[in-house]
């Protein structure tokens, strides 16, 4: 069996399901302006080493805790560090610990899933049952947990985020495997000869794959706020690593006389969650109706 | 023809016999904490090039056959509990899983009844066509693309090179069926399994979807298992015919002897309850009463509790098939006629 193949069925159902996404979109206008501030949020993080004003960890004594002015346009804190460049770089940060997480999440996620439901029987019962025990415990208290007992790091910090999205993907994959396999498409792929292994990856993966892109756009945002809320109490990243949670927290210290020290990455987290909430709705809106029509 | 035509030659077509020898098969479903057989007892061969009708109504287990021979039986409800299907020296039933799935699709093909949902609606057309061929024969991508464009043609879809990468819902059922059919015969399948591939078609596409399998199944050297439920496919298409009730094989002839001198009560009443255009005929025949349930077969001839024959004998044990020059009976009355 070719590889090459193998490999370019679910990328054939991935353009699919992007299409799917697209028609979506068009019909749409929160999507866009969802999916336009998140990518430009993107861009800003990426282009934070050449964008950022000075460098995040620069301390200017003299200009520590200064307002927002020309020359610190969201202001400094308490070591006189610029927030806007910690803010383009803490963007970093964030999502790629959101992302990663997130795409871990989805991958495992959904591999459980589909097997559970394309398997059936006591396999999927059991399985459904450890995930619906992952699922009872909110995700910020699961990620707690986790750090609280491995430690805080970067690494722990994604595993810990990850371990709680797996659940919602192995749910969300499961339940159109379960409808999907009794098609009439599942039985022609058997008299074919395919394995079950193709089956799940070639046939039934791009037809779930709209649904896990919608909810993997609104988990990004949940992986996000709970990076953020670790770091707030600090479980997540250590200082002087400019993590938006942190240094809402660090300017907690000061809120009555220097607000803009939380008031900026607030604003930055609020804005990072509404616009991938956006997104996200305006696509399973979208989406929906064909998940319960069939194509 | 084409690359696909004389790519596939069948390696073992000089090897004399029949193709596919299905000798006594049992499959039993259970139900109710018991199995119960859903096919019994049903022996045919299948002759290279040849066509075989397998003909009965809804549930008598045509379908079964095939999922039979196919390997394809429902489990853990289902399994074949007895019997043999021999197919090129090996016995199908004595195979293992991983054995059967290289078989399937490759040697023996199936066609389903549905060409609206049988084909997977995420997928371009072309690539599933072109699937089989990189699963079974290991072609690089772009052979089996061409390849699949190449049976895309020769089951006749208009232009197909710039059909290839729609997807399924763009296609008519009619052209959905032409390319189920690409995809079943993309590995040269020597034998084709084909179960009511025309009964969801107008009628009109059915006369063509006929037409195609009927010319590929001669440009191809394959042998058919056709089933229906509509015996003017039968004589249009079948070499042979096999008349199924209740899970056996009640009567079983060429088309010409079953058409000319149908023997089984059951196949004179279905005989006569098709509409006839060249007969003027006030009213159908219909046939009393029901197929008996799974669970609640008759002892004796499974066919007695509607025959308009019936006779003490029937009832007291299960007929033999029996009969002469290849026109087989299951009917105590009729056979000693």
């Amino acid at each position: 069996m070719s590889r090459g193949a193998a490999i370019a069925a679910p990328r054939r159902g991935f353009v699919h399901a992007l299409r799917e996404l697209r028609r979506a979109f068009n019909t749409n206008i929160t999507s866009w302006i969802g999916l336009g501030v998140f990518l430009a949020i993107v861009l800003f993080a990426v282009l934070a080493p050449v964008i950022a004003p000075f460098d995040p960890y620069e301390q200017h004594i003299i200009d520590r805790l200064k307002g927002p002015d020309a020359t610190y346009w969201f202001g400094t804190d308490a070591f006189g560090r610029d927030i806007l460049s910690r803010l383009l770089h803490g963007a970093r940060y964030s999502l790629v610990i959101g992302s990663v997480a997130t795409v871990s999440a989805m991958i495992i996620g959904s591999a459980i899933g589909i097997v559970s439901g394309y398997v059936g029987g006591r396999v999927d019962l059991a399985v459904m049952q450890v995930m619906d025990v992952l699922m009872s415990f909110p995700s910020l208290i699961m990620g707690l947990m986790i750090v609280a007992v491995l430690g805080p790091s970067m690494g722990n910090l994604i595993f810990a985020i990850a371990l709680t999205a797996i659940a919602p993907f192995a749910r969300i994959a499961r339940a159109p495997t379960i409808v999907i396999k009794q098609r009439d498409f599942i039985e022609a792929c058997r008299a074919l000869g395919f394995s079950d292994l193709r089956i799940m990856v070639v046939h039934i993966l791009p037809n779930v794959m709209a649904e896990i892109l919608v909810l993997g756009t609104l988990w990004l945002a949940t992986s996000i706020r709970v990076e953020a809320s670790l770091s707030f109490i600090g479980l997540g990243l250590k200082p002087p690593i400019p993590s938006w949670g942190g240094m809402v927290r660090e300017g907690f210290e000061v809120i009555l006389d220097s607000a803009w020290l939380s008031i900026f990455p607030s604003l930055a987290i609020l804005l990072i969650i509404f616009a991938l909430n956006m997104l996200g709705d305006g696509l399973r809106d979208a989406v929906d109706p064909k998940l319960r029509g069939g194509e | 023809m084409t690359t696909a035509v004389k790519a596939g030659a069948a390696s073992t077509s000089d090897t004399p016999g029949p193709i596919l020898r299905v000798e006594s098969l049992t499959t039993s479903f259970r139900s109710g904490g018991a199995w119960h057989p859903a096919v019994r007892d049903v022996s045919f061969d299948l002759a290279r090039h040849e066509t075989l009708a397998l003909v009965g109504e809804s549930g008598c287990g045509k379908s079964m056959t095939a999922l039979s021979i196919m390997g394809l039986v429902p489990k853990p409800a289902g399994r074949i509990a007895g019997g043999h299907i021999w197919f090129e020296g090996e016995d199908l039933t004595q195979l293992d899983d991983e054995a059967m799935r290289r078989i399937r699709g490759d040697r023996i093909s199936m066609i389903f009844q549905e060409p609206m949902t049988s084909l997977n609606p995420v997928l371009t057309v072309g690539f599933q066509v072109a699937e089989a061929l990189f699963y079974h024969r290991g072609m690089s991508g772009r052979e089996a693309d061409r390849m699949a464009l190449d049976l895309l043609e020769q089951v006749k879809i208009p232009s197909a090179r710039r059909r290839f990468a729609d997807y399924p819902h763009q296609f008519s059922g009619g052209m959905r069926q032409r390319v189920m059919i690409a995809i079943a015969l993309a590995c040269r399948p020597q034998v084709l399994l084909a179960d009511e591939p025309t009964t969801a078609l107008d009628v009109t596409i059915q006369a063509e979807v006929l037409a195609l399998l009927a010319e590929l199944k001669t440009a191809y050297g394959m042998s058919m298992v056709f089933i229906t439920h509509n015996l003017g496919v039968v004589a249009a298409i079948a070499d042979r015919v096999a008349v199924m009730y209740a899970g056996e094989i009640v009567e079983i002839a060429t088309v010409r002897e079953l058409f000319r001198r149908p023997t089984h009560p059951y196949t004179e009443l279905l005989m006569r309850s098709i509409p006839r255009v060249d007969r003027n005929i006030a009213e159908l025949e219909t046939i009393q009463g029901q197929v008996p349930s799974i669970s609640a077969m008759p002892p004796g001839c499974r066919f007695a509790p509607r025959c308009p024959l019936r006779e003490p004998r029937c009832e007291a044990a299960p007929p033999p098939l029996a009969g002469r020059s290849g026109h087989h009976v299951r009917c105590v009355v009729r056979a000693g006629a």
